[in-house]
């Protein structure tokens, strides 16, 4: 028999994924730890997760540096000694703050979890702030600030931002360089003292999990000792803000601009949200959307250009972004709203759609594969409040959305007035 | 212990199967041995410019990457001084797509004028956006030419110079297929539920058809031994200065490449490592410093970069550098100290390899190297280096005359 390489062996739809329902339980103190058992590996991730983002910070970077500065010294241990005990497990630590929450999350080997949980609860716990530390922590981060704004992404970026929300927004203010200046260790242990408390945290556990591991979260954070405080909701401004439609800012020399459009949207746990995702996965969403086969394998502006449908706890954006050749840029400006009218007028063809929805289970089936992947995927659904219904319910609309559907979305969500235009770099 | 089996077919393809039936995904990385290094003095970027040509159509399949979404999947590859790799992942059902695909473009691909000129434009996008439109994104460019006079490490895999890019023919391209695209220059490994048997019956049926070619792989030479320190100096509009040091090491498999590395982690892995905590927190001088070693198959590179804070002096910067190179070789290492980084080598090698893909990447890389069986003794080799070791090794590379430094000079500072 003579192989026919012309045609595709046969393959499967992806019928189901296999979403299992982490463990809830409720410690003493009424915070509540999500366990996922999976992987085969012997380690163990912690992700406490507290409301204690930007958006709640009396001015920026508080909320950054209270998160950052708790790895830097407790009432029991400098930051020198956190590191070392750290290594020689083998073990990390990531801080990371957010525009609403500020996380912190221990990836340790299982062996070691009993000394590594006990630094970790140390940290969130006892943080002492040091006057030291804080002065050498303000002074890498002003340089690595001004590093930042070197680059067109990060220039773009932060323009975006108060375009769309305005200055005075919480999601839209951004960090100057003279605020680090003004950080104080008062500042830092009273954001602290308001929002790293029981009540406002939850906890993710993934890897390999038994009784133990159980047990040993209940003791380190479930314990009614832990400190407690009255839970201060600063009530933000989160009204609508006049857009400034078109910022150019022109940087010296540079050989590529940064371009960002995007547009306000409903959140997460709004209905239309999932079909809004798939509508973003055509528009920008993988490698073969219509954005990177235009202005990437057709027109060859760019080496990448993507989009992406972002849910914060009070706004939802959809971002497209590109660093594209200095000279391209009115071009792709041009070419991107071509794409967003077309799929305006033209309803996607049955093929592509099918496409999209295979490229998006696989994607799917990949998001639960592996303790790392799971707990990542749980939180998103974690943040607001949502079931692992939400999941299902989002597989059924994958499956079923049909091109009517995302001719309307298109036209009723991606209102050409409505966009903002960033661009950084060279324009004329 | 990751446990693998692996077979050779009739046209010299390597495969490897590693099960994990932990996981629905499976992982399929298909290594081929060319790398920046096989590349012409006067034509480089082209093993990366080749890369991105694998996926603009083969000669049965116009679309490699539409065929791959329909059947779940996804894929990406790089291209490094040394190798090529693809990889896709997909349901394990769908395993079948990934050996129709990547066989057909083995098999041959579909070239034309259009497609290169499109692809060239985009890897010229790519040059700029990481490399010339970043602040400092051009010392790694500068640096390489400097330590390498003779071997093709001179060059970055991104290319010497965007005219060597632009000036790619078609010909070229097709030359370089045909030197480097084979059976008998790749290994194949697969990672994920799936079974030997499973895998040797779909490698036999889609790659088995295609015949061995023969290679072409220019000779590289050997770097000679620098007899005397490199120095170069540029003036870039950045804000602040910075240093960047160079010195010859090991190459991957000496033993003591591994013994590179370790040094490397103490001077610079973690937060408790000794350059961040006497540099950058003690003494303040620099906002960020980094040891770190290229990790080429050949004789690489052992590298120390770093930032320095506003008003502080490349000599003070200097200086402070040389001192803690220095206590490598003048004084022996605790042990508390080996232990740590020992013990961070071995978790870190634990959760880097949690993922089947990573697992697949690995295995088809140690391969490369001699032996995937290699992957299971990494630990035990790490574990084996000595403080003396530390020392000897230390000694070697920290020499003057050894080094190649850049100094990188912020306009507004001078």
């Amino acid at each position: 028999m003579i192989l026919n390489r012309k045609i595709q062996p046969a393959y499967q739809d992806i019928k189901k994924i296999n979403i299992i329902n982490p463990t809830k339980i409720k410690l003493e103190n009424n915070v509540v730890a999500h366990f996922i058992d999976a992987g085969t590996q012997e380690i163990v991730k912690i992700d406490i997760i507290f409301e204690a983002g930007s958006w709640l910070q009396p001015k920026p970077p508080i909320a950054s540096a209270t998160n950052e500065m708790l790895m830097e010294g407790t009432s029991n241990f400098s930051s020198q000694q956190i590191a070392e005990k750290l290594d020689y497990y083998g073990a990390f630590i990531q801080p990371q703050p957010t525009k609403d929450f500020a996380s912190l999350s221990l990836f340790t080997l299982k062996k070691y979890l009993p000394e590594t949980i006990k630094i970790l609860e140390d940290i969130i716990k006892s943080p002492s702030f040091p006057q030291h530390e804080l002065t050498n922590y303000v002074n890498k981060k002003k340089q690595q600030f001004i590093i930042e704004m070197e680059k067109v992404s990060t220039i773009a970026r932060r323009a975006f931002n108060e375009q769309l929300f305005g200055t005075n927004h919480p999601y839209g203010k951004n960090v100057q360089l003279e605020d680090y200046d003004s950080l104080t260790r008062e500042a830092l242990f009273d954001f602290h003292k308001k929002h790293y408390i029981p009540q406002n945290a939850k906890i993710i556990v993934t890897g390999k999990i038994d009784d133990s591991v159980v047990q040993m979260i209940d003791q380190h954070f479930g314990n009614k000792n832990w400190e407690t405080n009255q839970e201060i909701k600063n009530s933000q401004n989160n009204s609508p803000h006049p857009l400034i439609k078109e910022k150019i800012i022109q940087k010296k020399n540079a050989k590529q601009s940064a371009v960002r459009i995007g547009i306000r949207m409903p959140t997460q746990p709004h209905p239309d949200f999932i079909k809004l995702t798939i509508l973003n996965t055509i528009l920008g969403g993988y490698f073969g959307s219509r954005l990177m086969k235009n202005i990437r394998e057709e027109k060859g502006y760019t080496y990448g250009i993507g989009s992406a449908l972002i849910s914060l706890q009070n706004a939802g954006l959809l971002i497209i972004v590109s660093e594209v050749g200095a000279n391209y840029a009115k071009e792709t400006l041009a070419e991107i709203f071509k794409e967003i009218n077309r799929l305006k007028e033209e309803k996607i063809s049955n093929e592509e759609l099918i496409l999209v929805k295979n490229y998006m289970m696989g994607d799917f089936l990949r998001s639960f594969d592996g303790p790392f992947a799971l707990s990542e995927s749980y939180r998103s659904i974690i943040d607001f409040d949502l079931t692992p219904g939400y999941f299902n319910r989002a597989i059924e609309a994958i499956k079923t959305i049909t091109p009517e559907e995302i001719l309307q979305l298109t036209n009723q969500y991606l209102v050409e007035e409505n966009f903002v235009t960033t661009i950084a770099g060279k324009y004329e | 212990m990751i446990t693998f089996e692996k077979f050779t077919l009739e046209n010299r393809l390597k495969i490897i199967v590693h099960q994990d039936t932990s996981t629905p995904i499976v992982a399929f990385n298909l290594l081929y041995n060319v790398g920046s290094r096989d590349e012409m003095p006067n034509k480089t970027g082209f093993a990366h410019l080749f890369e991105h040509l694998m996926f603009e159509g083969s000669k049965n399949i116009p679309s490699f990457d539409t065929a791959l979404q329909m059947a779940g999947g996804e894929n990406n590859a790089f291209t490094n001084n040394d190798i090529t790799n693809y990889y896709i992942t997909l349901p394990k059902e769908n395993i079948e797509t990934a050996f129709w695909l990547e066989s057909d473009r083995m098999f041959s691909l579909d070239f034309s004028e259009k497609k290169l000129s499109i692809q060239k434009k985009i890897v010229i996008e790519e040059y700029n956006q990481r490399y010339l439109n970043q602040p400092y994104g051009d010392a790694s460019l500068l640096l390489k030419p400097l330590a390498y006079k003779v071997h093709p490490y001179q060059w970055p895999t991104i290319g010497k110079d965007i005219s060597h890019i632009k000036n790619a023919t078609l010909q070229d391209v097709k030359d370089f297929f045909l030197h480097h695209y084979a059976p008998n220059n790749a290994i194949l490994s697969i990672a994920g539920n799936v079974t030997t048997d499973e895998i040797k019956s779909l490698a036999k049926k889609w790659f088995g058809p295609i015949e061995k070619r023969e290679i072409f792989k220019p000779k590289i030479q050997k770097e000679p031994q620098q007899k005397e320190p490199r120095f170069m100096q540029v003036e870039r509009d950045v804000p602040f200065d910075a240093i960047y040091k160079a010195y010859h090491m090991s190459a991957k498999n000496h033993p003591d490449y591994y013994v590179a590395d370790l040094i490397s982690d103490i001077l610079s892995n973690g937060k408790s490592a000794r350059l961040y905590q006497k540099l950058v927190k003690d003494k303040q001088l620099f906002s960020d410093i980094n040891a770190y070693i290229t990790g080429d198959m050949d004789e690489g590179l052992f590298m120390v970069a770093g930032k320095l804070m506003k008003g502080i002096s490349m000599d003070e910067g200097e200086q402070a550098i040389e001192h803690e190179l220095n206590k490598l070789k003048n004084s022996i290492v605790d042990d508390a100290e080996i232990e740590k980084v020992k013990n961070k080598y071995e978790s870190v090698f634990q959760f880097a390899h949690i993922s089947a893909l990573n697992k697949a990447m690995d295995l088809a890389y140690q391969e490369l190297l001699g032996d995937a069986e290699k992957i299971n003794h990494d630990v035990k080799k790490f574990r084996a280096v000595t403080k003396q070791d530390i020392q000897r090794v230390a000694t070697n590379i920290f020499h003057p005359n050894n080094s190649s430094t850049l100094h990188y000079l912020s306009k507004g500072n001078s």
